[in-house]
């Protein structure tokens, strides 16, 4: 089997991945970014979690700056708020929710600020008037200030002090006083003690490019005068004003009023572009699993102390949704959710030119599905990579090099490793087994003993396919290849008498189950209406049950493996992440191809869940357990009494292959099997052997080398090491072989490989 | 001009080409990739042209070479 490398890097070719809309449509199923329920229930937009955070945490420097952010008053807000964001707290439906105003109040009332001087603040151009008091026209002026423009208030009062606490009645003489500090640093032109009859407000906001007021004297200037509730704003008296009842309506009025002055200033329309304003409803989800502190530390006469308010904090959950993340390694590898990545995989596909940063995110999915189980809207990343791969093969932009050892693999399965046969003695069956690319790689003596029994036990004949599905070169996006996958072993079965299908492998299952005309099923299920064989046994000890990806959504499946394991007498554990909510091995998707790193986070993962022996039901998965160290069996290891023992390296994947077709097709159909034999000894160090298979070169590829340096005597000595150098060209990829030569042969010191071509030039 | 060269290797003396029974010398080469092209200089046959690519050199500049380019 031949693939082509992609031609080149300079071939511009697009493809849309999503439109607008299912862009949209996708990412609106992950609600990570939503905001918690406190903040979302806050007019104000309170960063009340990261607040409530810092304070756990004894920052209550940065827990104030939050707070400073929302207003300008923090005394009179925190005293007044009617908090709304209390009832919404999620440990309310669980016991008490978090005292977010008494945590606040601490804030503010700690005074713990930063050293060091604010910032420079130029003025703006275009000047703003309030005329009148109360906390409406209070909060407007902190507002207009914050916004930098020149603001001259016109009240009736006599200082600060008292313009502050009208409407401020409830406040005390420590927090009044501080926040009164507050407002005389605000460079605030004052003109107290002005009479605020009609006639003397229409004269005096001439001048002035904005005009705002209370309610009171709006009404006083103008009798029959209405405001916009939305945006605070009399169009017909270009005024600036609006009705608002109590502390956070007036804070929140200001807000509105002082974006509307926003607006005028620019000579924008103020109903425009103004974004979301006020409170929201939140999708958020969170998991309030594990919330155990649900009684608020009760507020003594004067409020928290520094500790009271880090530890009432500290019983904050934090709400966020992670439902994904926390059972995917992937995710957690690239630090980061759905939504975002989405955005980051589309806007990668959309570059024609430059860096594609995200390919490696895109080819280290497993593609296993966990998250459209695990999300609670079901957002499924499987799809989205699957997806960008797809379009990355069909732009020639998808790299060869992190699939094509795993697609050579694929070729090599249908090819030379490929049998297919009807039981000896029949001409077709009613049955074929279909035991898996990776079981007759890592368990050959299990296939023979299954298809043995089976033939043994079901009447009409039981013909055998050794293969692979195509499931490898779907996950590597190749489409036209799983379409000839598809075909050829349609062809096969066509050949067989369209048997029904019984499935070693919940992937091959899935695959093979694509064509509606076909019945397939797994051998689990055979195995159930049939009886174990003699011979089955059970672990001695308890094991956990890993559930393959392939049976994510195969309930069927999921509970026939463990009927097996129960009726072996197997002890059973089961994990947090089981069943539909299993995570991946890191062998699914090509990530152990494309990027072992990862696909080591995931092995790790999974195993992480118990420290117990493991039991699965897909040979690779069996393989990545065993080779991480842990004692791992196949349920029809069990079922048949074999042991395929530690894990094969990468050649002896094929080997086995290769050996098991043979020997069936010499015991079982005496066919003639010709074996090709090498013209010299090749002999291996084991250094040599553990670097062919990290580096993943294959005893095949040493071969031809040595055969091409056997043939042609072209080598390189290295005189001070005294190795000899040969190489090959195979395929996309050149090999090199460090050997010396012993009695008859060669002995295999080190191998490496590049997939550049390298020439001679003039 | 002269021609623009990513990397050097000299055989210093080390390397002989077995076919030719000739010390390898440092020989101008290139590595081709993905339709870009790479000048080297590296240990070469005078006689029969075998160019030889050092294992430090083939798991080093030049993987991280590919990589790069295959993300373009």
């Amino acid at each position: 089997m031949k693939i082509e490398e992609r031609n080149s890097t300079h071939v511009y070719k697009q493809l849309r991945m999503f439109t607008k809309e299912e862009l949209e449509a996708v990412e609106s199923l992950c609600v990570h970014e939503q905001p918690p329920y406190c903040n979302a229930a806050c007019p104000l937009k309170l960063d009340t979690k990261g607040l409530i955070n810092a304070a756990a945490q004894g920052d209550f420097i940065k827990a104030l700056q939050l707070y400073e952010k929302i207003t300008p008053f923090p005394h009179i807000l925190s005293a007044g708020c009617e908090a709304p964001c209390m009832s919404q707290c999620k440990l309310c439906s669980l016991g008490d929710g978090i005292r977010i105003r008494e945590i606040e109040r601490s804030a503010v009332k700690l005074r713990e600020k930063p050293k060091g001087k604010g910032l420079l603040r130029f003025k703006k151009k275009k000047t703003a008037a309030i005329f009148g008091s109360g906390l409406f026209c209070a909060f407007l002026a902190g507002e207009l200030w914050g916004k930098a423009y020149p603001v001259t208030v016109f009240c009736e009062e006599q200082d600060e002090k008292a313009f502050l606490s009208k409407g401020a009645e409830f406040m005390d003489e420590e927090g009044l006083s501080a926040d009164t500090e507050a407002l005389k640093a605000m460079d605030i032109d004052f003109r107290f003690g002005t009479e605020l009859r009609a006639e003397n407000i229409k004269k005096l906001r001439e001048g002035f490019d904005m005009v705002c007021a209370s309610k009171q004297c709006a009404q006083t200037a103008y009798p029959n005068c209405r405001s916009d509730e939305k945006l605070m704003y009399d169009r017909e008296n270009d005024l600036v004003w609006g009705e608002t009842e109590g502390v956070l309506a007036a804070a929140f009025g200001a807000k509105k009023a002082a974006l509307t002055v926003d607006r005028l200033a620019q000579n924008l329309d103020p109903a425009k572009s103004r974004g979301q304003e006020g409170a929201v409803e939140t999708e958020l989800y969170t998991d309030t699993k594990g919330a155990d502190k649900l009684t608020a530390v009760a507020v003594p006469e004067g409020g928290y102390t520094r500790e009271q308010a880090m530890q009432e904090a500290g019983r904050c959950i934090q709400c966020r949704c992670e439902e994904c993340i926390k059972g995917c390694a992937y995710l957690q590898h690239y630090k980061i959710y759905p939504k975002a990545l989405t955005r980051e995989i589309y806007n990668n596909v959309s570059i024609i030119m430059g860096d594609h940063m995200m390919n490696k995110p895109i080819n280290a999915c497993s593609l296993c599905g966990q998250c459209s189980v695990t999300c609670p809207n079901g957002y499924d990343m499987a799809s989205v990579c699957k997806i960008a791969r797809r379009n990355m093969v069909q732009t020639d932009k998808m790299p060869l090099a992190p699939h094509e050892f795993a697609l050579l693999d694929m070729g090599f399965s249908n090819e030379e490793g490929f049998l297919s046969r009807p039981q000896p003695d029949f001409k077709q069956c009613k049955y074929v087994f279909f035991p898996g690319c990776q079981a007759t790689a890592i368990a050959p003596e299990t296939v023979r003993a299954a298809y043995e029994d089976l033939c043994r036990r079901l009447e009409g004949g039981v013909g055998l396919m050794l293969g692979c599905c195509g499931a490898i070169c779907d996950w590597a996006g190749r489409e036209e290849m799983y379409e000839g996958v598809k075909e050829f072993i349609d062809r096969e079965l066509g050949k067989l008498g369209d048997p029904v299908i019984i499935a070693g492998c919940p992937t091959c299952k899935v695959r093979l189950s694509e064509n509606e005309n076909r019945e397939v099923r797994g051998i689990w299920d055979v195995l159930l209406e049939i009886g174990l064989p003699e011979g089955a046994q059970a672990l001695p000890r308890p094991a956990a049950m890993h559930d393959s990806c392939g049976a994510r959504g195969d309930e069927q499946t999921q509970k026939a493996v463990r009927k097996i394991a129960e009726m072996l007498g197997c002890q059973l554990v089961e994990t947090e992440y089981s069943g539909d909510r299993s995570p991946c091995c890191g062998y699914g998707g090509l990530t152990a191809y494309a990027n072992s790193e990862v696909a080591k986070e995931m092995t790790d993962f999974c195993l992480s869940r118990s420290d117990a022996p493991y039991i699965s039901y897909c040979m690779a998965c069996r393989d990545r357990f065993a080779r991480a160290g842990r004692q791992s069996r196949h349920i029809l290891e069990l079922v048949y009494g074999t042991d395929a023992g530690s894990p094969p390296d990468i050649s002896e994947k094929r080997y086995n292959r290769l050996s098991l077709k043979n020997s069936m097709l010499r015991e079982l159909w005496g066919e003639e099997v010709q074996e090709l034999k090498l013209d010299f000894k090749l002999e291996f160090t084991p250094e040599a052997r553990e670097m062919m298979d990290s580096r993943m070169i294959l005893t095949e590829d040493v071969q031809q080398v040595m055969e091409q340096v056997a043939e042609t005597g072209e080598a390189v000595l290295d005189e001070e090491s005294g190795l000899l150098t040969g190489r090959a060209r195979i395929g996309n990829v050149t090999f090199w072989v460090k050997f010396t030569e012993i009695q008859g042969g060669y002995l295999v010191r080190r191998a490496y490989s590049h997939r550049m071509n390298i020439v001679k030039r003039a | 001009m002269e021609d623009k060269n990513y990397y050097t290797v000299d055989p210093e003396g080390r390397l002989k080409c077995m076919k030719c029974g000739v010390p390898l010398i440092k020989g101008k080469a290139k590595f081709m990739y993905l339709d870009n092209g790479f000048p080297v200089e590296l240990p070469v046959c005078p006689v029969c042209g075998f160019v030889y690519v050092p294992e430090e050199l083939a798991l080093g500049k030049v993987a991280s070479v590919e990589r790069a380019l295959e993300d373009k």
